[in-house]
C-alpha cells in the first residue's frame, strides 16, 4: 500500500465518524447538521495533518498504523458522541491538539531520530516519576491533584483565562517510562541476561545491575499504589516485566514477575476494599446488582443486548452503563453496533499491535526495537485488560482504551505512541 | 534478539483472540440471557415503547391502545381512555412496576413481535406477522359503566355473565385506580396504592374471598334436592329459635321470629324467606358430604379456569365436618369458613339459569391481527355440571319468587324475569358484607347472571342487608341490561 493508499483510508475514518455522528443525529430526529461536517473536517485535519507529517518527516513509515488509529478514533468518537456530545466536542478539541503534538513530535525528531532520546532517558524518567507524584499535590493548589472514583490519578489546573483543565498524568508518564526503559534495556540487556552471580541455589543476574531498574519500580509502584490506580499498576508492572523478557529473553523474568504479579495481586485483594468490591464484581456480577456488581452487569446487559448486528448507533442504551464514555467503551460500541461493530474493534486493536510489533522485529538497532516493542506492548495490554474487564474474563482495571475512550491525556498519550512507532519504522527502512 | 518478541506477539495474538470468542459468548451466546434478564432496564424500556394491540370491549369501546409518542416516533404510549373503569380487569401494561390484568396475562398476544433484532427479521422474511394484534373482549362497556355508578363509590365488586356461554359481561372491583398513572418510571403512584389500606390494586371479582352469607343457601337447596332426595315442598322444623346440637351456641332468624306460621315449614318458604334456622336444620339433615359435594360441584375448592389469577372459593372439607354438626348447621348458611370470590357466586347463579350446567367464564372473545381479521376466537365450553337439570329448575322458579315475594324484592324490574338470592354475610368485627346473586330472562336473548357484594355494608354500615344494599344494585344493572337489549 501506498502513502495515497493511507491518505484514501484517513479519510475513509473521517467519513466512518460522520456518518456515526449522523446516524446518532436521525435518531434524535435531528439529520444532517454542523457536528456531522464538522467532526468530518476535524477527523481530516488532525489524521489528514499526521499524514502529511509522515509524508514529509517518516517518508518510509509503514502506511498501516495512521488508518488504523484513525478508524479506532473514529467508531469510538461516535460512541462518545452518542452517549454525551458535550464530551465529544471537547473530544474534538483533544484531537487537534493531540494530532498537532504528535506532528510536532515528528517534526523534531526529523533529523536525529528517536536515538536522540536515549541521551535524555534519566531526564524522562524523572518526567516519568515527576507526572506519577503530581497527583499528590495539595488540593488547594492551582495546579493540584484531585479524586475520581475512589482514585487519586488526576491533575487539574485552573487556567488563566478561567475554566479547569484535568488530566491523567500517568497516561503521558507511560510513554516516558517505556523509553527510558528501552534505552536502560538495549544498554545493560546483555547484563541482566548473564546469570552472573548466586543466590543459594538460584542463579542470577549481577545485583548491581538491577538497582537502579529495581528503585525506579518500587517508586512507581508506591505512587500508583498510594493513588489506589491499581489498573496502571499492573499496567506498568506488566510492561516492565515483557519488556525485561524481550530484552533479555530469560523466561525466569517473565515467571518471577508472574509471581509477583500474583502476589501483588493477593496483596491489593486484602489491602484494598475497592480492589475486593471489584474482584467480587468480577465474579458474581449479579449477587450485588445494584451495588458493586452494577457496572459489570450493565456492560454485560449491554453486550447481551448488542446481539449480532447491534441495537444501531443512538437506538440502545449504553448511557445506563456507568463510565459508558471511558472505561466501558467497548460495551457501548458492542451494544449499539453488535458483535459485527465490537470484532472489528479487537481486529483494529490487532492489528496495529501486529503492525507495531513488525516494526520492532525489523528493527536491527536494539533500542528502536525495544522501543518500538515496548510502545506496542504498553497499548496491547492496555486494551486486553480493559476489554477483558468488560467481557467479565478479568476484574474491571479501570484503563482507557486507546483512541477511543473519552479523554484527553489518553488520547494525547496514544497519539504521541503512534508518532514515535512512525518514526521508528520510517528509520528501520531507511 | 527476535525470539522474545515473536513469543510476546504469539501471547497477545491469542489474547486477542480470547477476546474475540469472549465477545461472541457474551453478544450471542449468553447474549439473550442477558438481553431477557429482568434487571436489564433495556428491555423493560424497550417493552414499554413497543407498540401494542388496542384492547376493546365488546361493544367496541377502546379500553387500552399504543398511541405513538409525538416525541419519538419509533416508540408508542400506553393509553387507558376509560381510567380507573376497567382499571382490574384490562390492568396496566407498566413501565417500571409490574404488568397487571389482562396486559400482563396477554403481554404475547397484544406485542408486537417487531424489532430490530435479526431474528425478528427472519421471522419477518418467514413470513411470520410480527405485528401487533389486538383482542375484543367480551365485556360490554355500558353494562360495565352502569355497574361501577350502580355501587356508587362503596367499596365491593360485580360479576355479570351470560350463564348460557361464560362470557363476562361486566367485572368491576371497587375502589379502583387510574392505570394511566401506573405507567412511565416512577413508582411513587404504585407504591401509595400498595399501601393504601383500601386495597385499591386488588380485584375483589376474583381475588377477594367474602363469607357469601346466605347466598350459599342456593347451595345448600341443592344440595338438599340432588342428595337427601328433598323438594321444594320437603317439610323441616320451623323453630324460632335453632339451638344446636352438643353446644350451647344458637342461630336465630334475621326478624328474630320462625319462618312464618306453622310448626313445619317447606324449602320453598325457607328459601325465599332465607330463613336461617330452617336452613341450618336442612344442612344437618342433608349432612356434610352432600353439603361439600354439592358445593365442590359449583366450583368450591377448584381454581377457575379463567384468564386472570384468582384466589380460590372455599368450604371445609367433608371429614372435618363430619362429626362437627353445628359447623354444618353453620356452614349450610354460608358463615363460618366458607369463602367465596364474587365471580364463583355469579357461576353459583349462572348454574341455576343455565340448567345446572357451569361454563368456563372467559373475558377475552376473539383475537383480531393488525388487518382486522378474527385469527382466535373463543368457543363456550362447559367446566362442570352443578346439579341436575331439574333441580336447577326447582331451585331457578325458588329464586324467582324470592324476587317476587321474598328478600329479593328490591331487585325486581318490570317485564323481566328476575331471579336471586340475597345475604347479608356476618362479620367478626365489622358490618356485614351485603350480597346478591341471581339473574334475569327474556325472550329474546341469552340470560344474565350476576353477583354483587359490598364491602362491610357500604354506605350503610352496621344496618346493610343483602337486599337493602345489594339487591338495589342488580336492580340497576339489570335496568342497564333489559335497555340495551330492547
Amino acid at each position: 500500500m501506498t502513502r495515497h493508499g493511507e491518505a484514501a483510508l484517513v479519510v475513509f475514518a473521517a467519513v466512518i465518524a460522520a456518518l456515526g455522528v449522523t446516524a446518532v443525529n436521525f435518531s434524535r430526529s435531528v439529520g444532517i447538521d454542523a457536528t456531522a461536517v464538522l467532526t468530518l473536517v476535524v477527523f481530516v485535519i488532525a489524521f489528514g495533518g499526521l499524514h502529511l507529517a509522515v509524508r514529509e518527516w517518516a517518508p518510509s513509515a509503514i502506511p498501516y498504523l495512521v488508518p488504523l488509529a484513525a478508524l479506532i478514533t473514529a467508531v469510538g468518537y461516535a460512541e462518545v458522541y452518542r452517549i454525551d456530545s458535550a464530551l465529544a466536542s471537547r473530544q474534538l478539541w483533544w484531537l487537534v491538539t493531540s494530532a498537532g503534538i504528535a506532528t510536532a513530535a515528528l517534526f523534531g525528531l526529523r533529523d536525529r531520530g528517536v536515538s536522540v532520546l536515549r541521551r535524555y532517558r534519566y531526564l524522562l524518567l524523572a518526567t516519568g516519576l515527576g507526572l506519577l507524584l503530581l497527583p499528590l499535590l495539595p488540593e488547594t493548589w492551582p495546579l493540584r491533584g484531585a479524586v475520581i472514583n475512589g482514585s487519586r490519578l488526576w491533575v487539574r489546573l485552573d487556567l488563566p483565562l478561567g475554566g479547569t483543565l484535568s488530566f491523567q498524568p500517568g497516561e503521558i508518564a507511560k510513554i516516558a517510562i517505556v523509553v527510558f526503559l528501552a534505552s536502560y534495556l538495549a544498554e545493560r540487556g546483555r547484563q541482566l541476561a548473564t546469570m552472573s552471580s548466586r543466590l543459594g541455589p538460584v542463579h542470577m543476574p549481577d545485583p548491581r545491575q538491577l538497582v537502579p531498574l529495581g528503585l525506579a519500580f518500587v517508586v512507581a509502584f508506591a505512587v500508583l499504589i498510594y493513588q489506589r490506580d491499581l489498573g496502571a499498576s499492573l499496567l506498568l508492572f506488566a510492561l516492565f516485566v515483557t519488556m525485561l523478557f524481550a530484552a533479555t529473553g530469560r523466561h525466569a523474568y517473565l515467571a518471577v514477575g508472574g509471581l509477583m504479579i500474583a502476589g501483588g495481586g493477593v496483596a491489593a485483594w486484602s489491602a484494598f476494599g475497592h480492589v475486593q468490591t471489584r474482584v467480587t464484581a468480577w465474579l458474581h456480577p449479579f449477587d450485588d446488582y445494584l451495588g458493586g456488581g452494577y457496572q459489570v452487569a450493565q456492560g454485560l446487559f449491554a453486550l447481551g443486548s448488542g446481539s449480532l448486528t447491534g441495537s444501531g448507533l443512538g437506538v440502545g442504551r449504553p448511557d445506563l452503563i456507568p463510565a459508558a464514555a471511558t472505561d466501558y467503551i467497548f460495551a457501548a460500541v458492542a451494544e449499539e453496533m453488535g458483535l459485527a461493530g465490537a470484532l472489528a474493534v479487537i481486529v483494529a486493536f490487532a492489528l496495529f499491535t501486529a503492525a507495531g510489533l513488525g516494526i520492532a522485529l525489523r528493527s536491527r538497532d536494539l533500542f528502536r526495537k525495544l522501543l518500538a516493542g515496548g510502545l506496542t506492548l504498553v497499548l496491547a495490554i492496555q486494551t486486553i485488560l480493559i476489554l477483558a474487564g468488560v467481557l467479565r474474563l478479568f476484574p474491571v482495571t479501570g484503563l482507557t482504551l486507546p483512541f477511543m475512550s473519552y479523554g484527553g491525556s489518553s488520547l494525547m498519550a496514544n497519539m504521541v505512541l503512534l508518532a514515535l512507532l512512525l518514526r521508528i519504522s520510517h528509520e528501520e527502512r531507511t | 534478539m527476535n525470539r522474545p518478541l515473536r513469543r510476546l506477539a504469539a501471547v497477545l495474538f491469542v489474547a486477542f483472540a480470547i477476546l474475540a470468542a469472549g465477545t461472541t459468548y457474551a453478544q450471542v451466546l449468553a447474549g439473550p440471557g442477558y438481553r431477557d434478564d429482568n434487571r436489564n432496564t433495556r428491555t423493560i424500556i424497550d417493552e414499554a415503547r413497543r407498540e401494542r394491540g388496542a384492547i376493546l370491549s365488546a361493544d367496541g369501546v377502546v379500553l387500552a391502545e399504543s398511541v405513538a409518542d409525538p416525541s419519538d416516533p419509533r416508540s408508542f404510549r400506553r393509553r387507558y381512555p376509560q381510567g380507573p373503569t376497567y382499571a382490574h380487569v384490562v390492568g396496566v401494561a407498566a413501565t417500571i412496576l409490574a404488568d397487571r390484568g389482562l396486559e400482563a396475562e396477554l403481554a404475547d398476544t397484544l406485542e408486537s413481535g417487531r424489532d430490530a433484532t435479526i431474528s425478528g427479521l427472519f421471522s419477518a422474511l418467514t413470513g411470520d406477522d410480527l405485528r401487533a394484534r389486538s383482542v375484543r373482549l367480551t365485556i360490554d362497556d355500558r353494562l360495565q359503566q352502569a355497574a361501577v355508578a350502580a355501587l356508587g363509590g362503596q367499596k365491593g365488586a360485580i360479576v355479570a355473565i351470560d350463564p348460557t356461554t361464560g362470557a363476562v359481561l361486566a367485572m368491576v372491583s371497587a375502589p379502583a385506580f387510574d392505570p394511566n398513572g401506573l405507567i412511565g418510571l416512577t413508582t411513587d403512584l404504585g407504591n401509595a396504592l400498595e399501601n393504601d389500606p383500601d386495597r385499591p390494586l386488588l380485584n375483589r371479582a376474583i381475588q377477594e374471598t367474602y363469607a357469601p352469607g346466605s347466598t350459599f343457601k342456593t347451595v345448600t337447596a341443592a344440595a338438599a334436592i340432588e342428595g337427601g332426595g328433598a323438594g321444594a315442598d320437603s317439610l323441616y322444623p320451623n323453630p324460632a329459635q335453632l339451638t344446636l346440637p352438643g353446644s350451647t351456641a344458637t342461630i336465630s332468624n334475621f326478624n328474630g321470629g320462625t319462618c312464618g306460621p306453622g310448626d313445619e315449614v317447606t324449602l320453598a318458604v325457607a328459601l325465599i324467606r332465607s330463613c336461617n334456622t330452617v336452613f341450618g336444620v336442612i344442612g344437618m339433615e342433608t349432612g356434610a358430604g352432600d353439603l361439600i359435594g354439592t358445593a365442590e360441584a359449583f366450583g368450591f375448592n377448584d381454581d377457575i379456569p379463567f384468564a386472570l389469577r384468582g384466589a380460590t372459593s372455599a368450604v371445609p372439607p367433608a371429614e372435618s365436618l363430619a362429626s362437627d354438626l353445628p359447623a354444618v348447621a353453620q356452614t349450610a348458611l354460608g358463615q363460618r369458613d366458607v369463602r367465596a370470590t364474587p365471580l364463583q357466586m355469579a357461576l353459583v347463579a349462572s348454574a341455576i339459569a343455565n340448567g345446572g350446567v357451569v361454563m368456563t367464564p372467559y373475558v377475552v372473545d376473539e383475537i383480531i391481527d393488525a388487518d382486522g381479521d378474527v385469527v382466535e376466537e373463543t368457543a363456550p365450553t362447559e367446566w362442570r355440571r352443578a346439579t341436575s337439570p331439574a333441580t336447577a329448575r326447582v331451585i331457578a322458579d325458588l329464586l324467582r319468587e324470592a324476587v317476587e315475594t321474598g328478600t329479593g324484592r328490591n331487585a325486581a324490574v318490570s317485564g323481566v324475569v328476575v331471579a336471586g338470592k340475597t345475604g347479608t354475610a356476618e362479620v367478626p368485627d365489622g358490618p356485614p358484607h351485603p350480597w346478591f346473586i341471581g339473574f334475569a330472562l327474556m325472550d329474546t336473548t341469552s340470560p344474565i347472571a350476576l353477583a354483587v357484594v359490598v364491602e362491610s355494608g357500604g354506605d350503610l354500615g352496621d344496618a346493610a342487608t343483602g337486599g337493602g344494599v345489594a339487591a338495589p344494585i342488580a336492580r340497576q344493572l339489570i335496568e342497564t341490561w333489559v335497555a340495551l337489549i330492547s
